[in-house]
């Protein structure tokens, strides 16, 4: 009886163990300052996403300081970071406090598409700009709030658009295995990618979810090799994706193509991770260092020195919304809610992330059109091979067999 | 035909090797169970100090993660004991704390440890990268991980010499004395307190030498403790509360359902196939499987 209650006391425990605090931020500022909340997670499990976004922040901070861009009239613009904790709870009350208590002039930040959405939705009924950086599902500019703007995300379903073109001129799969993990990311960036292979009429030939953070890979990965598809497409977090291309190698599973929908095949740590199995792995993204943008490549070398650390497309959006932050309050007439909603309208900027304007279109309002790419990794380096026009290297198409490399 | 007869021993095969390591992990926890009566709930942070000491070692020293293990245990014994002498101890002394509440100093510990290591690591993730990561073994058309297959041997040979510990030297045998009876074992003539610090010690040592098998294999973040800590506790209780082979037995029947479960069923369902056996394994056989033995 006795080991019963222990059990239950352990139980009680872990389930205890999920609830993690954190403390807050802020501080006192003076009022003759042009105030921008910058909400993020800076800590919980997305904090090390925050702290590259805020880090990006920070520094195209210094460099419009530099060029005295920072200062409208004889107020300065000053950052206040909230923390959000990755929690939608947490991230409502940072939006009430920054505009109600901290009188802020406008909103930035938003990183998971639950707590942007929540944010979004307190900065349209406290009447109040907010320029979102990350969050990327489609219903946040979907709902007609005018006070909201997204510049450097593209709507989720958006993130494949470069890949299908590809698709289209190149790949031709006849069929395609989905793989995604069973998050909410992964779910509904796989529900996108299988809604439009039905339209398109490809075959899908294996479809399955799997638990985040497995050791072993290969019960799903000879399920799958038996359906012997075209394509692969797999939706992973980071330290998943390199396990996965890992395990392929290992089980001499050639495919003609593996692409990933971005996240974690993306990032440095995929291939300090997996190594050699990551060459010719394909990924669809939002940003590369080496895309011909002006200023992207610079903006790579700079974070890397500065911070001892490669940086991905999180801090390239965080960086260059706050290019956009300064040249809307720059232009702005008055520094008014209003003033700053249509100087924000009247955006048109070239940044890292490539030019940046609000439009209204697909039932989207104040919406960047998004430029989507293809990457693909060839010895450690991510080369962007589609579209044509900005690609750094030619695409490889099909990738050589493991036996052949 | 033929695919399915590889898949299957594929998947039985890859199963029992990560069942071997789960069980070095989870006898650590199980030794200190059945010694100190607590659930260590720092486990999983233990194993996860064990990996970051391997990682330390192959990366600024270059040396081999199987290798830095042998330098991982003795680390992580010294700090087991150092956590049982100066903190747990204090409170088992005191009769008027219940176990359960004991438990809750292991909570806390974790916690000091997980985020200690942030402190120094960041939350990134890292890994080692051995030159036989990646190297595989090919039985037929079924591919083995060479890491899993040494580090399978390797755990079983732990088992064996913890086993041998156990019954046949002294040390071995006050152990188990007061685990089956503490008050006894001290009329005895064992130094019981000794005897907790050392336990602790070995159930650290073993998690680290776990994580250490696991590593080549794996990654490394300062929350991967908490995988360890879950999974550590559910072939505990398979095995039978503070029983060294129902853990053995234990990790090998979990880790070999786990794969199953993968093939067959999901890899999404992959952890629901541990979890159910956890519940009916307490439904119906709350002895667990020494409960089996016995009868």
């Amino acid at each position: 009886m006795k080991n019963y209650r222990k059990i239950l006391t352990v139980l009680l425990l872990l389930s205890f163990l999920t609830l993690v605090t954190a403390g807050c931020g802020g501080g006192g500022v003076s009022s003759d300052a042009v105030k921008v909340g910058v909400i993020l997670p800076l800590t919980g499990s997305e904090a090390m996403f925050g702290e590259m976004e805020k880090n990006s922040f920070d520094m195209a901070y210094e460099e419009l300081k530099a060029e005295g861009k920072t200062t409208i009239g004889d107020k300065e613009i000053v950052l206040m970071y909230e923390d959000d904790q990755g929690r939608q709870d947490v991230a409502r009350s940072a939006t009430e406090k920054l505009v109600n208590q901290d009188k802020v002039a406008m909103l930035s930040g938003g990183y998971s598409s639950a707590c942007t959405n929540v944010i979004a939705g307190s900065a349209q009924t406290l009447n109040t700009p907010f320029l979102i950086v990350t969050g990327s599902s489609d219903d946040i500019t979907k709902q007609g709030w005018d006070f909201v703007f997204r510049g450097t995300a593209a709507p989720a379903s958006m993130y494949t658009g470069a890949f299908w073109d590809m698709m289209e001129k190149v790949v031709k799969p006849q069929s395609v295995a989905i793989i995604f993990e069973n998050t909410d990311f992964g779910t509904s960036s796989s529900k996108g990618f299988r809604e439009e292979c039905q339209k398109r009429g490809i075959n899908i030939v294996f479809d399955q979810a799997y638990e985040h953070g497995a050791i072993d890979f290969k019960p799903m990965l000879a399920n799958l090799r038996s359906t012997n598809p075209d394509m692969i497409f797999a939706t992973s977090y980071v330290m998943d994706a390199s396990m996965i291309v890992k395990q392929m190698k290992e089980l001499n599973f050639d495919t003609k193509l593996f692409v990933g929908n971005g996240a974690g095949y993306t990032m440095p740590e995929f291939y300090q991770n997996a190594g050699a199995a990551s060459d010719f792995v394909a990924s669809t993204s939002l940003w590369v260092p080496n895309v011909s943008w002006q200023g992207a490549s610079e903006y790579y070398e700079k974070y890397k020195q500065k911070y001892g650390k490669e940086p991905d497309y999180h801090g390239a959006q965080a960086y260059a919304t706050m290019y956009v932050i300064a040249d809307a309050l720059n232009r702005a007439e008055d520094l008014s809610n209003t003033g700053i909603q249509s100087a924000l309208k009247d955006t048109d900027i070239q940044t890292i992330m490539g030019p940046i304007k609000f439009v209204d279109w697909a039932g989207f309002t104040n919406q960047n059109e998004p430029n989507t790419y293809v990457v693909q990794w060839t010895d450690g380096k991510l080369e962007v091979i589609w579209p044509e026009e900005v690609k750094s290297a030619d695409y490889v198409y099909p990738v050589p067999k493991w036996s052949e490399r | 035909m033929e695919d399915a007869w590889i898949k299957f021993g594929q998947t039985v095969i890859c199963g029992i090797l990560l069942g071997g390591m789960y069980s070095l992990i989870a006898i650590g926890m199980t030794l200190i169970m059945g010694v100190m009566k607590i659930v260590n709930l720092a486990h999983g942070a233990l194993v996860m100090v064990g990996m970051y000491v391997v990682y330390i070692c192959a990366t600024n020293y270059g040396i081999d993660p199987y290798i830095g293990m042998f330098i991982a245990m003795p680390v992580l014994f010294f700090l087991g004991c150092l956590i049982q002498k100066y903190m747990i101890n204090r409170l088992v002394e005191v009769d008027s704390i219940l176990p359960e509440n004991q438990v809750l100093l292991t909570v806390g510990i974790m916690l000091v440890l997980t985020e200690g290591i942030r402190l120094f690591f960041k939350s990134d993730y890292r890994s080692v990268v051995t030159s036989y990561s990646s190297d595989t073994l090919y039985i037929g058309a079924m591919s083995i991980s060479v890491p899993l297959v040494i580090g399978f041997i390797i755990a079983m040979a732990f088992t064996f010499l913890l086993h041998m510990f156990l019954t046949k030297s002294d040390l071995g045998k006050s152990i188990r004395a007061t685990a089956q009876d503490r008050d006894a074992a001290i009329f005895m003539g064992v130094n019981s307190s000794k005897i907790t610090m050392i336990t602790f010690g070995l159930g650290a040592a073993l998690a680290a030498a776990g994580g250490s098998l696991l590593l080549p294999l794996f990654y490394l973040f300062p929350d991967v403790g908490h995988l360890f800590t879950a999974k550590s506790f559910i072939i505990t209780i398979l095995g039978g509360l503070g029983s060294t082979w129902g853990a053995a037995i234990g990790g090998l029947v979990i880790g070999l359902s786990e794969s199953l479960g993968a093939t067959y069923i999901s890899m999404g369902y992959k952890d629901v196939v541990g979890l159910v056996m956890f519940i009916l394994v307490l439904l119906f056989l709350p002895g667990g499987i020494r409960s089996l033995v016995k009868r």
